[in-house]
């Protein structure tokens, strides 16, 4: 570290524009220690690629979303009709508004990637609780900007969807009528609901999302990044006090970040230009309706990126319990780091007892994700049960299981 | 790690998974229409003229913007379309007065700006060949029962060869695909130009991290 205190020093000294900024601000030595000098394991592999995309999908959003606010009418009246106008009339409006529409669809998909990385390699064990912590609520915060975004359009589907979700507030005792009610500011979804949705959804979420961002960011660089080894590299230095194993993040990381955004802005293109609906799970169908409230759609489905905790909640009988439940599938999430009790991260080195569980994880989250698009029958309401109780016993089992896990042994250094 | 490509692929395979539930009860025919020719569409817009404006209306829709998307000039759409009675900036409004509707049919007839993007063109196309006549000899319709509209090609159906008749309605399908979502053909004309550049790009960035990851050793 004194490496990097030494050109801290000589940056300051510099006569040059350089120089006198960084006499007056930490420029140098905040590029070094986040980019220049972060020195990150040299064994990334195909998982490591979501985190700097999610990032890239963050700055979309950003973009689209405010050139989207500069047609887009946040009243009950006119916010459906804004929107025709921006495909229709706005230059580019089109190719915006599926640019922000796929982008909360990719941001999803990424951040579930993203997820399972550390599930994979136990990015969430000592010392990177704060990073998962930080990651989870950024989850939070995303499905809720998610959510709010969705009402925005004003069809069908935006308008029943939100008025689903948020009755749900009214299950919880006592104060649910009175809460869902204040949410709303209505008695049913309205332009009021609409306009609150729209300032939190452009100013108030967005600014929370960049600020966690930036403690997740700094949290990681603190402890440094796991790898798919699982294994610390700090623990072999050299002279310099640098980690053998370890790169700086700039160049190294940043051109192959680069290659894998291109790879994804590919795919991107290919969805905005020609697939934007999705099949229907980006853009719903009825959402090219406008919001009527005096007609329910025959099938309300969430978007599909909430299906697999709205499959839990409609798994359950009873109301409240299913708020509950859909509540605690992602609660129980942040408690990873703790429910994990096996000293191993990486699932390369773990025994047959954890991969077991997380395969049976993955499988019932992905299975609730397609039970919860479907409307609800008998015979899907016993399986989204089952796969709610597979869900759930993984956290219920982890705790057991990982004391004594069957590990094998660790290697010393990174692959 | 293959089990892990299994997990991606599947998780990917998410959004993709088949569903759509409701919908018509009938099975749909294909409409096999075509957004690039411009004949159909110009026939689609004539046909819609003439056989859906009298109570449907393209709100979202100019006819300059008709146009010069489907290959007119801005005094032929107002001719074949608005019978010189609208003026090129106009929305294409029904030309049904306010509340008839509701007193004719019992139904407000709805816009159908978006109605392709909403039901599909294949429903549309479907829709209006499905007609029938029930007991009492009224109009009734497979793919929306107790529709109150009427079966408005019915003169083409009894006159033209069933070729034509098919041709009629695809026409119609197809116009209304492109009156959903008028920049579709612009959409697709640009797609493949920006996937050919980050294709390009790829192979850029693929080359840089060769060159700088040489002196990593693993």
């Amino acid at each position: 570290m004194s490496h990097k205190h030494s050109e801290t020093q000589a940056s300051e000294k510099q006569s040059s524009l350089l120089g006198w900024l960084d006499r007056r601000y930490p420029l140098v030595s905040t590029w070094n220690e986040h980019v220049g000098e972060y020195y990150a394991p040299k064994n990334f592999n195909f998982w490591y690629f979501f985190g700097s995309l999610a990032l890239l999908v963050l700055v979309n959003q950003f973009i689209t979303g405010i050139w989207l606010t500069m047609s887009y009418k946040p009243s009950a009246a006119e916010a459906f009709n804004s929107i025709e106008y921006i495909m229709r009339d706005v230059e580019w409006g089109w190719l915006i508004r599926y640019m922000h529409s796929t982008g909360a669809s990719a941001f999803f998909i990424v951040i579930y990637l993203h997820m399972m990385r550390g599930l994979l390699y136990g990015s969430y064990k000592e010392p990177r609780e704060l990073v998962w912590l930080l990651g989870m609520l950024l989850f939070l915060v995303l499905m809720a900007e998610a959510f709010m975004g969705y009402l925005l359009p004003w069809g069908q589907m935006s308008y029943w969807g939100a008025q689903v979700i948020i009755s749900l507030f009214g299950a919880i005792p006592v104060i649910g009528p009175d809460l869902a009610l204040w949410v709303r500011g209505d008695f049913v979804i309205s332009d009021v609901t609409l306009n609150r949705f729209f300032a939190l959804h452009v100013i108030a979420l967005p600014l929370i999302l960049i600020i966690l961002v930036f403690m997740h960011i700094v949290a990681l660089h603190k402890v440094g990044s796991n790898n798919p080894d699982g294994v610390e590299i700090k623990k072999y230095k050299n002279e310099s006090g640098l980690p053998i194993d370890g790169i700086p993040f700039h160049p190294y990381y940043s051109v192959k970040d680069s290659m894998g955004a291109v790879f994804f802005m590919i795919l991107f293109a290919f969805v905005v230009f020609y697939w934007p609906e999705g099949g229907g799970f980006f853009i719903e169908p009825p959402n090219f309706e406008p919001a009527n409230p005096l007609k329910t759609p025959d099938h309300i489905a969430p978007v599909w990126y909430f299906t697999p905790f709205y499959a839990i909640l409609r798994a359950v009988p009873d109301k409240f319990l299913g708020v509950v439940a859909m509540g605690g599938a992602i609660a129980v999430l942040f408690a990873m780091p703790w429910l994990d009790r096996c000293k191993v991260k990486s699932i390369r080195y773990r025994g047959a007892s954890f991969k077991l569980l997380l395969t049976m994880f993955v499988v019932s989250f992905i299975a609730l994700g397609y039970l919860g698009t479907q409307p609800s029958t008998p015979e899907l309401t016993k399986a989204a049960q089952l796969f709610t109780a597979l869900y759930f016993a993984f956290f219920l089992i982890l705790p057991f299981t990982s004391v004594n896990e069957k590990t094998k042994p660790i290697p010393e250094r990174v692959h | 790690m293959k089990k892990l490509v299994w997990m991606f692929s599947l998780l990917l395979a998410m959004p993709f998974a088949a569903q759509s539930a409701g919908g018509p009860a009938i099975e749909l025919e294909p409409a096999e229409n075509n957004l690039r020719d411009q004949n159909s569409l110009q026939r689609g817009a004539v046909l819609f003229s003439n056989y859906c404006m009298a109570c449907h209306s393209l709100k979202y829709m100019r006819y300059n913007r008709i146009a010069r998307d489907i290959g007119w000039s801005d005094e032929e759409v107002v001719a074949k379309m608005a019978y010189g009675m609208n003026s090129v900036v106009d929305d294409v409004e029904t030309r049904m007065l306010p509340g008839v509707g509701m007193d004719v049919l019992g139904t407000e007839p709805p816009d159908l700006s978006l109605m392709a993007r909403l039901k599909g063109t294949d429903y549309i196309y479907t829709f209006l060949r499905s007609y029938y006549q029930d007991g009492q000899g009224k109009w009734n319709n497979h793919a929306l029962e107790g529709t109150s509209m009427p079966n408005v090609l019915e003169g083409i159906e009894r006159h033209a060869s069933s070729e034509d008749y098919a041709q009629a309605a695809r026409d119609i399908s197809n116009f209304l695909e492109y009156v959903g979502e008028p920049a579709k053909m612009k959409r697709m004309d640009l797609g493949w130009k920006v996937i050919a550049f980050l294709l390009v790009l790829l192979l850029l960035t693929y080359i840089l991290k060769k060159e700088y990851w040489r002196d990593i050793k693993h």
